[in-house]
């Protein structure tokens, strides 16, 4: 009567359903098996091999913010201004940007040129002039003159994106303010004076392209070579891209007629390796020479183990929760500072960082000029939470929902234990895990009443910081906070050089928000570089990534 | 008495004393076929165990299955917690314990959504198929349906669905039936393409049946045996698929205990060497899934009359 010979297609006979089952019960038993690739050239020779979470899914940075994107950016392009180097203060052998305020220094900056041989600042911050090194070629062989710097300026006015974002930043309005002074000779002028002329010159987003290369392969329908760019280089940098597989991995060839001299590192090969404990693995075994993004307790194990090294710096990384003041209740400031108030802070650090990062005790980075601490009141007290909702008539407590992302490890644990402090409030919390894909449309739709977000402000000053996250009409203060007070000072501080009453200013405006909580303040997690104990030159940048040129690797 | 299913099924009118016979004798034969077959009573046993576990569950952890408690995370196992803790110090014991309540609601309403629409489809798809009617076009729309179906990867289908209907229990649900419904059907459809030229359907149709009573008093009955023989295989199926999609993040929102989900969160420690939060979870719906595998072959052997008689001779 039975028929089983018809049943076909998705189903499971029993022979495979056992398999399945024996299959799964071995599965939670076995550790994972670190891959042997490239193991005898990571340890010895000019190769450097990364594991990387992903590879760059475009080159250009006017477009893509992806994970590996900026990475492959500063290795493919100079930029005209640098930051200059010292020791970290903390990490033997490591050194970091000077980012500090040199009121002794033009606009108080420590920095120095790149592209740009010299450069002139006009005190009030209306104009730089760029005299730029002479004899710099790009890896198409073309020497770089005043016109690069016009056209990579000219292409953020063709393409808006994110190079708008910088020309509204620095107050440049029209192309014209671009000017070629000479073959070698360019200025950037502003009608209003502006103090980070100079400071968002070093950043990655602004790095200077082979105009020549570009206006080749462009075409009418891609004037700005957009599609060249995206998948290919025509830099000035140390190296160039030998290889893009998406998904795969990218490799990087050192640039032999480089104007700073060769790289020491040949070749790198940016592996992309999407599970954590698999990239510390590779590590531990000597595949791979550095390891990206690791989670806390991978890098506490790999401290312990020969021929590792991980260094931990200080960093202008941020998690925080992003609470809309838009949306009810987080729209009263008394749910906002008692949302604080039942944040289990220290044991979120303690139990989720295991201790190797610090607590988000303001609303901007604490390694910038100008940050302070001395607003910070939100120590963990569920009662005084308790009688901040009481008294913002929601003694009952109510229901709202956290979204996080599934890509990010720490962010699951941080918010179940946070659903856990915030029942004994009386708010029941709901968890929305959203897949790495699309949580940023998620973050950047700012309809999630609470959403985690990790970022930091790229530029190492004060005023761009606040600005960038509290400014009522910034594309990425994604808690809908406005504040006309707050408002006023940003606008203040971007119209003045005067460093000292910048500071002033931003000191008020983070008292307010300070007292105004459109966060949940999570933590400072720090920057971990966890590498092979024979691999030197590790330099913090700001931009949270590594250059391949700073490495060396020693006998 | 070896009656087959469809016999036992068509024979109307028989007295309760016969009935209470057959029952008793088909009692002693399955204990009978336990005895001979150890491992098909390890089936019912683990089967049994975490149902009633399931069941159980809320008197019988020791913590709360969602409560987190920072200050024991990641305890191996030991005295306070039996099968250690998690990353944010939830109890893995009171979780592993309280996971079939959810697990199997799920597999269980999956499954039997799927098997009852189906089961449904297939026989009417095979009751009219070759009739020259619109239902006949209908009925062979149906199978093409079910092909199209079919031809998408199991899981990734699933995902979809999922992703379309947001994740919920429900979604679950909803996924898990859709993916197994065209087993039920094409299985149904098959018995009922050759129950339905038998005497006893003819004799029903010239009585002046209607063809859905005809259906529902003399063709399914005598076409459900290896539907439910498929049940049981498919549970232990859907328990996988289930922790399947939590395991990708599909599947249940955290913190809520399912075996699939305690793996994703604590997989990446075993490389650290915290290799209780996943390993204890990962045994369990391993078991889950074999028990289940276990009982649905023993029905399958119960369900087959040759099957059946070869082992009946086996056992004397």
């Amino acid at each position: 009567m039975m028929r089983r010979n018809a049943i076909v297609g998705p189903q499971v006979n029993r022979r495979d359903l056992l398999k399945s089952s024996a299959a799964v019960a071995a599965a939670g038993a076995v550790v994972p098996t670190a891959l042997r690739w490239q193991q005898a050239q990571a340890a010895t020779s000019s190769t450097l091999v990364i594991a990387a979470p992903a590879t760059p899914q475009s080159l250009d940075s006017n477009f893509d913010v992806s994970l590996g994107t900026f990475e492959a950016v500063a290795a493919l392009y100079d930029n005209l201004l640098e930051f200059n180097k010292i020791p970290d203060p903390k990490v033997p052998g490591a050194f970091r940007e000077d980012i500090a305020d040199h009121p002794d220094k033009p606009a108080g900056l420590a920095v120095q040129g790149k592209l740009a041989e010299s450069f002139e600042l006009d005190p009030n911050g209306k104009f730089i002039r760029f005299q730029l090194r002479q004899g710099v070629k790009s890896n198409w062989g073309n020497e770089l003159t005043a016109d690069d710097v016009k056209w990579t300026w000219d292409r953020k006015f063709g393409l808006k994106a994110i190079g708008a974002f910088y020309l509204s930043t620095l107050g440049l309005e029209h192309p014209d303010g671009v000017k070629v002074e000479g073959k070698y000779t360019v200025s950037i002028n502003l009608d209003n004076p502006n103090p980070l002329l100079a400071k968002l010159q070093p950043n990655l987003y602004a790095p200077i392209y082979d105009s020549k290369k570009c206006t080749e392969v462009a075409t009418d329908d891609d004037k700005w070579a957009r599609k060249f760019i995206e998948n290919n280089s025509a830099g000035f940098g140390p190296y160039r891209l030998e290889q893009l597989q998406r998904g795969q991995q990218a490799v990087f060839k050192a640039r032999p007629d480089y104007y700073l001299g060769r790289p020491a590192m040949d070749t790198v090969i940016f592996r992309e390796v999407p599970t954590s404990a698999t990239r510390a693995s590779l590590l531990q075994g000597g595949a791979v020479d550095i390891a990206q993004y690791l989670q806390p307790l991978e890098i506490i194990k790999l401290r312990g183990q020969p021929g590792v090294t991980v260094d931990s710096v200080a960093a202008s990384f941020m998690i925080w929760l992003e609470l809309n003041a838009k949306t009810p209740p987080f729209d009263n400031v008394k749910v906002r500072q008692a949302m604080n108030f039942a944040f289990p802070q220290e044991q979120v650090l303690k139990t989720v960082f295991q201790g190797l990062a610090e607590p988000l005790t303001g609303c901007m980075p604490n390694i910038y000029a100008g940050f302070t601490d001395k607003f910070w009141k939100y120590k963990y007290d569920p009662e005084m939470a308790k009688a901040l909702l009481k008294e913002a008539g929601l003694g009952a407590g109510f229901k709202t929902s956290l979204a996080y992302n599934a890509g990010d490890p720490v962010q699951e644990p941080i918010a179940i234990l946070y659903q856990t402090a915030l029942r004994d409030i009386g708010v029941e919390l709901e968890l929305k895990k959203i897949p790495a894909a699309t949580f940023y449309n998620a973050v950047s739709e700012r309809k999630q009443p609470i959403i985690f977000y990790v970022d930091s402000p790229w530029c190492p000053d004060v005023g761009y910081s606040m600005t960038l996250y509290f400014n009522s009409t910034s594309f990425i203060n994604y808690s809908n906070y406005a504040n006309e007070a707050v408002d006023k000072l940003l606008k203040d501080t971007a119209r003045t050089a005067d460093q000292a009453a910048r500071v002033e200013m931003m000191t008020k405006a983070q008292e307010i928000v300070m007292s105004e909580a459109p966060w949940v303040f999570i933590a400072f997690p720090g920057y971990h570089f966890a590498h092979r104990a024979n691999l030197k030159g590790f330099t913090y940048y700001t931009s949270n990534n590594i250059r391949f040129q700073d490495f060396a690797r020693s006998t | 008495m070896r009656l087959g299913a469809a016999t036992a099924a068509a024979a109307p009118g028989v007295t309760s004393a016969p009935a209470d016979r057959r029952r008793r004798g088909r009692l002693r034969f399955f204990l009978a076929v336990l005895r001979a077959r150890p491992i098909f009573a390890l089936g019912y046993a683990i089967v049994t165990l975490v149902v009633i576990t399931g069941a159980l569950a809320p008197v019988m952890v020791p913590y709360g299955p969602m409560v987190a408690d920072p200050n024991v995370y990641l305890q191996p196992p030991g005295a306070g917690h039996i099968l250690g803790t998690d990353g944010t110090g939830m109890d893995i014991f009171s979780r592993v314990l309280s996971a079939p309540r959810i697990d199997l609601t799920i597999a269980v309403l999956g499954t039997l959504l799927s098997a009852t629409v189906g089961t449904a489809i297939g026989a009417l798809a095979g009751y009219y198929e070759g009739q020259r009617t619109w239902r006949t076009a209908l009925s062979t729309f149906v199978m093409r349906a079910a092909d199209v179906l079919q031809a998408f990867p199991v899981f990734v289908f699933a995902i979809a669905l999922v992703a379309v209907f947001g994740q919920s229990v429900r979604s679950i649900v909803l996924a898990i039936a859709f993916v197994n419904a065209p087993i039920y059907l094409r299985l149904m459809r098959s018995q009922v393409l050759s129950i339905r030229r038998l005497r006893y359907v003819e004799a029903a149709y010239i009585a002046g049946a209607s063809d859905l009573g005809i259906l529902a008093r003399h063709v399914i009955p005598n076409a459900i045996a290896p539907v439910l023989a498929q049940l049981s295989v498919n549970v232990g199926w859907s328990v996988l698929l289930t922790a399947g999609l939590s395991f990708v993040g599909a599947g249940v929102v955290a913190p809520t205990p399912e075996w699939g989900s305690m793996i994703a969160m604590g997989f990446q420690n075993v490389v650290t060497g915290q290799w209780w939060p996943s390993v204890f979870p990962g045994i369990a719906l391993g078991l889950t899934v074999f028990g289940f595998a276990l009982v649905g072959a023993s029905i399958e052997v119960l369900a087959d009359p040759a099957r059946r008689r070869v082992l009946s001779g086996t056992l004397g």
